[in-house]
């Protein structure tokens, strides 16, 4: 029992807007016991500043539920998140566990450039709404899986599978537009 | 007495429409396509120094630019000539909301990395050529009032747009040298201040937008020859997030920036798109 490896889920709601729902959805118990089915260790909480109060709250109450399941958190790191998801990676003491992420660009970026495999939840108090677009586009070319705040569990299960099938970003061929190099030269009107 | 309002009000009417004409078309020639661009001798010459103005708005913003001047400098190698050297740009401007901490940092950062890569040009000019080298250039960061706040309705943002607007202007204008010291081929050494901004570099963000209107008014007005001086080329590339329809900056723009980029195909305005978007592939 003590020599089994860690296996850590990463869950971060950004640093610019809150999203109570996803800390207290995945802060759960109902969550906590999912995670502990597929053997998971550990849930790191990235709750912001706001969600301060709320994830103290929640993981008291997660504590005494005792799933078996270590939770901690922290507000910010100004330094960047890539360190934490990169702790989801595999290692030799770590097995590759997963990273759930407000559907934040930046934050998307991050994540699939760890290759773990990413659970985007979008956040739709956002100004139209627009984490859900990119959220459906990348879960249907398969780089990440959508979730819901409802259902965070299905998304487990269906980030396993995912586990499988991860692809890189930038995509292979992309090299073949011009890229921003090739707009700015334009702009500026060089000949060479 | 009713008949001189009369009249007033009839003669009013009257030139009000030959005045709403001239106003438009001289509105359809600021933002023509076709507009010219400054002619350049050689990439980085000392007597053209170029300057390139970023916005950084907060957050998602911040992030995707940076990843994407990332991505720009460091592909496919530094070495390589098909990456952007960030030096060819001899000051760039950097503007971040005024309580955006964060995006200050970032902006350092980034000069501070991007300004050490060495390209293979670089490397081969040696010290013969240094003379034809303005070296690593200069940068500053500049803050500005939010144009919106996050969360914030537009339609409750007049007044912080208007506030936004006025930094935007006295930045682009700030240290401009007059019409005839532009107009010179090479700029004499020893001249305070520069030119306005080669390009104008936005990807979302309500500052952006004003900055870019900003920009246009500056244009349209003429205000110290801007009109004539070919420059403020305005580049605005959607954010990656926008998939199936532009974001609200974006439709604003989309008809009034010299190019307008979308990252996802289906935003091309060939196909559905309004405006002027392109896709030029993904470029975070």
């Amino acid at each position: 029992m003590s020599t089994s490896r860690q296996k850590i889920a990463f869950l971060t709601t950004g640093a610019t807007a809150t999203f109570p729902a996803l800390i207290e959805a995945a802060v759960s118990p109902s969550f906590l016991e999912a995670l502990a089915a597929q053997q998971y260790t550990e849930l790191a909480v990235q709750h912001g500043a706001d969600g301060q109060q709320l994830y103290d709250r929640l993981a008291s109450k997660a504590e005494s539920a005792g799933s078996g399941v270590k939770v901690t958190g922290f507000a910010l790191d100004k330094t960047g998140l890539g360190r934490h998801m990169r702790r989801a990676q595999s290692s030799n003491n770590a097995e590759e566990g997963v990273v759930i992420a407000h559907a934040g660009s930046g934050t998307i970026l991050d994540a699939m450039r760890t290759g773990v495999p990413t659970i985007v939840v979008p956040n739709p108090s956002l100004l139209e709404d627009h984490q859900q677009e990119l959220a459906d586009e990348l879960e249907a070319r398969e780089y990440v899986v959508k979730g819901r705040v409802e259902d965070l569990a299905g998304a487990l299960a269906r980030a396993e599978k995912l586990r499988q099938r991860t692809r890189e970003w930038p995509p292979v061929n992309s090299g073949t537009h011009k890229g921003l190099k090739g707009i700015l030269d334009e702009e500026m009107g060089y000949l060479d | 007495m009713a008949y001189y309002i009369r009249a007033l009000l009839i003669t009013t009417f009257l030139l009000s429409l030959p005045l709403t004409y001239l106003l438009v078309w001289r509105l359809k020639y600021t933002l023509s396509l076709t507009r010219p661009k400054p002619i350049r001798h050689g990439r980085r010459n000392p007597r053209e120094p170029t300057h390139l103005l970023i916005v950084l708005g907060s957050g998602g913003h911040t992030a995707e630019m940076i990843a994407m001047l990332e991505r720009a400098v460091n592909s496919p190698s530094p070495q390589s000539a098909q990456s952007l050297d960030w030096r060819d740009f001899a000051h760039r401007t950097w503007v971040v909301g005024e309580d955006d901490e964060l995006s200050a940092t970032k902006a350092k950062e980034f000069e501070e990395m991007a300004t050490s890569l060495t390209s293979q040009e670089t490397l081969m000019r040696g010290k013969v050529r240094a003379y034809t080298d303005h070296g690593p250039g200069s940068y500053e960061i500049k803050k500005v009032p939010r144009a919106r706040a996050i969360y914030q309705s537009p339609w409750t943002s007049p007044f912080s747009v208007l506030r936004c607007f006025l930094a935007c202007w006295s930045i682009l204008t700030h240290g401009v040298y007059p019409e005839d010291v532009s107009a010179m081929q090479h700029i004499p050494a020893d001249t305070k201040g520069r030119d306005y901004p080669d390009i104008i570099l936005v990807n979302g963000p309500a500052t952006g937008t004003v900055m870019v209107l900003a920009s246009v008014a500056l244009r349209f007005f003429d205000y110290k020859g801007a009109a004539t001086r070919f420059r403020m080329r305005t580049l605005y590339v959607e954010s990656w997030a926008r998939v199936k329809r532009l974001s609200l900056s974006g439709r604003i723009l989309a008809h009034m920036v010299d190019r307008c980029l979308v990252q996802w195909p289906l935003l091309d305005a060939k196909k559905t798109g309004p405006g002027r978007a392109e896709f030029q592939g993904c470029f975070v």
